[in-house]
């Protein structure tokens, strides 16, 4: 269930990375996970039959052009605001599409607005913790790392996705 | 004919996304007005003449679907047309808004999607000319 779930995080991140930013993913199975201090986190919660929230952190090089490439401007005339803006609209998108795909459409779920954090409060949450999923995606000006965290265990039948 | 425009989501970047998307269409855009949430949304309709209301639904203070609802009790923005624009993957909420008048854009969206959806609920000519 564990590659399943990976699966369907990966396929939703890649294509939610290339269809909102012209970025192009491409998941890693082997390599470390993100310096802490070279890097942004932001973290979404749901709610609705299964709770709980999706991590992501990205390397902070990637935000200029994550930014810029939504807003079709130059990275320079990016601000600090707009990167925070374009990292939480990514993941709330990302949220957005992957709970349907993992639990199916008939289930309502709440999705909070999402909430930049501290790379400490990031590591905490992931001691804290432990991930349903994680896949760690490589990106041209860095990496990208995505955890799913729910409370309870996910029933395998609960799973409806076929890819 | 001009269309006005208001565009209300909580994300900075994703209004001027859609706002960015509207112009390169072609679509003869007139005044566009953009608001942070459903309450500052109803505020600029009750402050501005908006020919098209374009709303997310997951936002703080008044969510998209409260604002709708404010709408369609109200005289004078019952008959606004309305596009929802959201991740929202729940096929009863989705049918939900369509009930209540809304057309629906799924996130991401493409540009083509944008102006389709516009063209099929606004009777608007799609030309070259392209209007701040």
């Amino acid at each position: 269930m564990r590659e399943k779930l990976e699966n369907i995080l990966s396929r939703v991140a890649v294509m939610t990375l290339e269809q909102l930013a012209f970025i192009f993913a491409f998941p890693e199975d082997e390599g470390n996970e993100i310096q802490q201090d070279s890097a942004v986190a932001v973290i979404i919660a749901f709610r609705g039959p299964f709770s709980g929230f999706l991590l992501l952190t990205v390397s902070k090089q990637v935000l200029p052009e994550l930014t810029a490439n939504i807003l079709g401007v130059d990275e320079e005339e990016t601000t600090s605001d707009q990167q925070y803006d374009a990292l939480k609209e990514t993941i709330n998108i990302i949220c957005g599409n992957l709970l349907p795909d993992i639990f199916g459409k008939q289930v309502i779920f709440n999705i909070d607005s999402p909430k930049i954090i501290p790379p400490a409060e990031a590591i905490k949450e992931k001691d804290e913790y432990k991930a349903a999923s994680m896949v760690k995606l490589s990106l041209d000006n860095g990496q990208c790392d995505l955890f799913l965290f729910v409370d309870g265990q996910i029933p395998e039948d609960a799973i409806v996705s076929s890819e | 004919m001009a269309i006005n425009v208001l565009i209300v989501d909580d994300s900075s970047v994703m209004r001027a996304m859609i706002l960015k998307t509207l112009r390169i269409s072609g679509l003869p855009l007139g005044e566009t007005h953009q608001a942070g949430n459903g309450e500052e949304g109803l505020d600029a309709l009750n402050r501005h003449w908006i020919d098209l209301v374009i709303v997310d639904i997951n936002m703080p203070v008044m969510n998209g679907e409260a604002m709708i609802d404010s709408m369609r009790d109200n005289y004078n923005m019952k008959d606004i047309p309305l596009i929802v624009v959201s991740t929202e993957g729940s096929e009863s909420r989705i049918e939900r808004l369509l009930h209540k008048g809304a057309r629906f854009i799924h996130k991401p969206f493409s540009p083509e999607i944008v102006r389709d959806t516009v063209k099929d609920i606004i009777d608007v000519g799609v030309g070259d000319e392209r209007k701040a």
